[in-house]
């Protein structure tokens, strides 16, 4: 059990003259227990960021601290970690048995008869017990990735890191594993940082996330933090699918005009902002709504273009006049779909839900406002 | 014209039955998707319409014409692979090129021009003088499309050709792929293990289990009527909630719970002993149970525990367990809006409305009764 | 589907006539090739099988019929190469299982463990492979026989182990240099291996607390079985039949150490003239090791390759 702090970590890349920053600056904390999900897309640093918390690569400058102690110059065998990797990485020599149990061999002094009840244990706890026997080529995909976490938690490491382990899996047993893992690490309470490029894993089994591009924190923060008050245009585009739409605008005077619409802002939403700037709207696909029967001067016409129903919701393409071929935006709604391709429908923007963000750096300027039902009193965790 | 139809059609490997007894049609220039678990066919399926597989017995038509023992290069397709299979020393000029090379009727000339017409379509005429290797996957993607659609083929055959791109990039080739194969009006056998992709994609969906054809429909009608277990288990993330109990002198009597029916599921159920309750998580409405525990039920509600929270922002997937023994790993799951929160450890009140119910035989699977629908809500701009 | 009959006859038709063209003519080229090289082969094994008269009286191809079949040639020709038999032995199977295990440990320094000017010692390795062994023929005897005379020095000790002749220390020299020889191109073998493997199994047994060397031992080690079949066999039969370093460092086809190799060019060649039946016996009782390492490893063989391939 530790805490981890990652003190402004840079990695870079030297070859010769030229060098590549792969990692710039980066500061997150992860207390005792919590379970922080770095996620962004392919190439934004996530997986260097894990390999140096792992030891398996340098630091370049910055300082991680394990506990209290800086670990930048322990090796990784020295390190109290546990590494579940995305090909899992099990020994395809040795049986279940013994790809749980190198571990504790290489790094703990227990007696051999120790180690193997601790191994029977913890395959107990994942449901692996029949498997013990046998080698990492009989089994499926799923029970590989249970004996690599397995090997992970029998160690019982000061800290977890999971470089995206479900990826490898089919759609519906990475769900299944998605919970299981989630509620094991409560159960266990270890400290785990997890690598994923996928957002619905970042929001499901995060206690905090931290969205990376290009080297760089975008946010960090709980997930509906990250999905609801993005940080900036890239936060807000990233988290969320389908993705949250966008349209570059301008403020003249009291309405953001778009190519396509003139969207009428509030006195409150425009308050701090300059008339003449350039703006970009977000709406999530949720909170647009198609056709109600009252008149609004914030809905407006667009054409069907595509309506993929997924039985509990519907995802419909729908494009404004005057919108390039390949632009499109998207509206989901709940039940038996209600519209079909080619119709001509009414799009409603509600004022209360939509994201203003700065046209040139992309900041968010307005989050959408927030009403939560169910607990009492819930607000942002 | 591309039609297609299977007629009795078995492939054996040995003693192993691959494709048992496989019969209906594929109408010219439909999609369908072929879907299943892994083994359970569907490949098997689409390599003997390709000409890769000899069937053992039955027969197989494409455009009325016998095809069983053809040759591939005589049956006018053309095949997507799930990892492209581009030759990696040709451009993609001429990896596109190679197919026409065979077909008579082109002068060179023609050639050129078709294949810059498609590389057109494809928005990939930029590309045409790289090599494969330097493409992204989502590129790749789209050069492995343009060497089907170049030939201009009676049928597109399709196995998993989004499986190897990430979340984003999938979402996005899923509304490209399905807009072009509109477009094109080519018949289109489309295999997936993805049931999101089968819902949005197909025109018709054909359900395969174990070799066997379970279902075949529109993606609505298998979601809201599906023949059995195994089809609605399938369709639909998160998957439906299944309860196992009997019938009684109400209605269903479970481990925890009792149901009594209405009478649209009186009748329909009759006098089945054994059944299956089949709820879908979107029909089941939770609510906090508030201060009072005695608070007065309703023949429909029921009292539950939260385990665990999955916020993905526009919805919430919520675990839940019986009140009177949460260590029971007979959960239920349940989707909220995303707006509305319920936390891990709460008591709740759920509710089941009759009309959302599915029943299913307990021995054979069969649907004995599925839920009722709303007629489609009238739209008004 | 009225017409399905009709249309599975026409099929069947076709797909029969397509066959047998091609058929024939791919048999016959299989067969040519067949003979081209079996033929070589089996002469050797009949003419070694053949009194003097026969192979002289007697197509070289056909086998020994009556008076002609004699195993007088295979008799002789042992009785002359069993001393020689073990000296070969003696020296290729120490080389052979020590260049493969340090080739193997090269190859996993470089290409699975990261340090300072790796590049540069690999770059040495390659150069070893194209060194061409005639350049090194006399500094090699020179040093092997006047700067560091290990024979000479090791002489008394073999004489008193058991079951080996004190002049079997002159196979040490030959030992040595072969292994020094040999571990480039094995090293080449095992690297283009390892770099297939994925680089996660390394990095995951060192979270798990192994060190270098352990992770060597307990899963690299395991994992190249395969590959230790293919480099194995591949190198002892580069060893057993190798010639050029024998004939300078024990120069005499009468020396008691000589390998086979030196011995195979005198057998069966005399004044009075060459006797073809000894000669091709010695060769074929020569072969024989190297067909017994193949056929018995033949299904390793085949998986390295393809665990290489792939």
């Amino acid at each position: 059990m530790a805490r981890l702090e990652i003190d402004d970590v840079t990695k870079e890349y030297r070859s010769g003259e030229s060098s590549v920053v792969a990692v710039q600056d980066i500061a997150v904390e992860v207390p005792d227990g919590d379970f922080l999900v770095l996620v962004g897309p392919s190439g934004c640093g996530k997986s260097t960021t894990l390999r140096m918390i792992a030891g398996l690569e340098e630091i370049t400058e910055g300082e991680i601290r394990l506990g209290g102690r800086t670990i930048n110059d322990v090796s990784a065998q020295e390190r109290d970690i546990a590494m579940v990797f995305q090909s899992y990485a099990l020994y395809p020599h040795k049986t279940v048995r013994s790809n749980m149990s190198f571990g504790l061999e290489e790094s703990t002094e227990l007696s051999d008869s120790a180690i193997a009840e601790t191994v029977e244990e913890t395959a107990a706890m994942m449901g692996i017990e029949d498997l013990l026997d046998r080698k990492p080529g009989e089994l499926s995909g799923g029970q590989q990735q249970r004996v690599a976490l397995g090997r992970a938690i029998v160690r019982d490491p000061d800290v977890f890191l999971m470089d995206e382990p479900l990826s490898n899996l089919d759609a519906k047993l990475r769900a299944e594993m998605r919970t299981e893992l989630q509620h094991l690490q409560e159960q266990l309470d270890v400290t785990t940082v997890y690598v994923t490029h996928d957002q619905t894993e970042a929001m499901t089994m995060g206690d905090r996330i931290a969205v990376l591009d290009e080297g760089e924190l975008q946010q960090v923060g709980t997930p509906l933090e990250c999905y609801h008050e993005p940080n900036n245009l890239f936060v807000a585009s990233f988290i969320g699918e389908p993705s949250m739409n966008f349209f570059d605008g301008t403020l003249e005077n009291d309405a953001l005009v778009t190519d396509y619409f003139e969207y009428p802002l509030s006195q409150e939403s425009r308050r701090d902002l300059e008339s003449g700037g350039d703006l970009v709207l977000g709406i999530r696909p949720e909170d647009a709504r198609i056709g109600d029967a009252q008149q609004s001067d914030r809905r407006f016409e667009a054409e069907v273009l595509v309506v993929e129903p997924m039985g509990n919701e519907n995802i419909i393409h729908l494009q404004f006049d005057g919108m390039a071929v390949d632009d499109e935006f998207v509206v989901t709604t709940e039940g038996v779909p209600n519209v079909s391709a080619g119709d001509r429908v009414g799009v409603e923007f509600p004022e209360p839900a939509i994201h203003l963000f700065d046209g040139a750096g992309g900041d968010a300027i307005k989050n959408r406002d927030l009403s939560f039902t169910g607990t009492p009193d819930a607000v942002l965790p | 014209m591309g039609r297609i139809q299977f007629d009795h059609l078995t492939k054996q490997f040995g003693e192993t039955v691959a494709v048992e007894d496989l019969t209906f049609d594929i109408e010219d220039s439909e999609f369908l998707v072929l879907v299943g678990p892994s083994g359970c066919g569907k490949s098997t399926t689409l390599r003997m319409l390709a000409g890769l597989e000899t069937p053992t017995s039955g027969d197989l038509y494409i455009a009325d014409e016998h095809m069983n023992y053809r040759v591939p290069q005589n049956r006018d397709i053309a095949m997507v692979f799930q990892d492209y299979a581009l030759y990696p020393h040709m451009t993609i000029r001429e990896n596109i090129r190679f197919g026409l090379e065979e077909e008579p009727g082109y002068t060179e000339a023609e050639r050129d021009e078709r294949v810059e017409d498609v590389a057109e379509t494809l928005g990939i005429d930029d590309l045409l003088d790289r090599k494969p290797g330097e493409l992204s996957g989502g590129q790749q993607q789209r050069v492995a499309l343009g060497r089907a659609i170049v030939r201009d083929p009676e049928v597109f055959l399709m196995d998993e050709p989004l499986a190897n791109l990430d979340a984003k990039l999938r979402t996005q080739m899923r509304t490209e792929l399905q807009r072009l194969q509109e477009e094109l009006d080519v018949t289109t056998v489309y295999v997936t293990h993805n049931q999101t992709e089968a819902m949005t994609m197909g025109d018709r969906i054909a359900v395969l289990n174990d070799g066997r054809l379970q279902q075949v429909g529109e993606p609505l009608e298998l979601y809201h009527a599906p023949e059995n277990q195994f089809v609605a288990g399938f369709i639909g993330e998160p998957m439906m909630n299944f309860l196992h109990g009997d019938r009684s002198e109400e209605g269903f009597v479970g481990e925890y719970i009792e149901y009594p029916f209405d009478e649209r599921l009186e009748r329909a159920v009759g006098d089945a002993a054994d059944l299956v309750l089949g709820i879908r998580p979107e029909a089941i409405d939770v609510r906090h149970a508030g201060e009072s525990a005695s608070q007065s039920l309703g023949p429909h509600e029921f009292r539950m525990t939260v385990t665990v929270t999955e916020t993905h922002g526009d919805q919430n997937v919520v675990t839940l367990t019986h009140a009177e023994d949460e260590a029971s790993h007979d959960t239920i799951r349940a989707v909220t809006d995303g707006m509305h929160i319920v936390n891990a450890g709460e008591s709740v009140i759920v509710t089941v409305e009759p009309d959302a119910v599915h029943v299913f035989d307990g021995e054979t699977g069969e649907a004995l009764c599925n839920r009722r629908l709303e007629t489609a809500r009238e739209l008004t701009i | 589907m009225s017409q399905s009959t009709s249309d599975t006859n026409i099929d069947v038709a076709s797909v029969v006539e397509d066959v047998n063209l091609r058929r024939i003519g791919h048999y016959t080229i299989v067969i040519l090739f067949l003979g081209f090289f079996l033929l070589p082969l089996i002469t050797g094994i009949m003419t070694a099988l053949k009194t003097s008269t026969a192979v002289a009286n007697t197509l070289p191809f056909m086998p020994p019929l009556g008076d002609g079949f004699t195993l007088a040639n295979l008799e002789y020709a042992f009785n002359r190469l069993s001393y020689a038999f073990v000296n070969s032995l003696l020296m290729a199977i120490p080389a052979t299982i020590i260049n493969v295990l340090l080739a193997s440990m090269a190859a996993f320094g470089l290409t699975m463990v990261r340090w300072r000017g790796q590049m540069g010692i690999l770059v040495l390795f390659l150069i070893g492979i194209f060194v061409p062994y005639q350049a090194v023929l006399v500094p090699l005897a020179r040093f092997w026989n006047n700067i560091f005379p290990i024979a000479d020095m090791l002489e008394p000790v073999f004489s008193v182990v058991p079951l080996i002749q004190g002049y079997h220390s002159a196979l040490v020299p030959l030992i040595i240099t072969h292994v020094a020889y040999g571990i480039p191109i094995c090293m080449l073998l095992f690297r283009s291996y390892y770099q297939s493997l994925p680089n996660s199994l390394v990095e995951a047994a060192k979270i798990d607390g192994a060190s270098i060397t352990k992770i060597y031992r307990r899963i690299i080690l395991p994992i190249s079985k395969p590959m230790f079949g293919v480099v194995f066999i591949y190198q002892f039969t580069q060893i057993y039949n190798e010639f050029l370093f024998s004939f300078t460092l024990v120069t005499s086809a009468n020396s008691s150490e000589a390998p086979i190799t030196l011995i195979i060019p005198t057998i069966g060649t005399s004044t009075s003239g060459i006797d073809f039946g000894i000669r091709m016996a010695a060769a074929f009782l020569a072969a024989l090791p190297t067909i017994i390492l193949y056929v018995a490893f033949a299904e390793q063989f085949a998986k390295g390759l393809e665990t290489e391939s792939a």
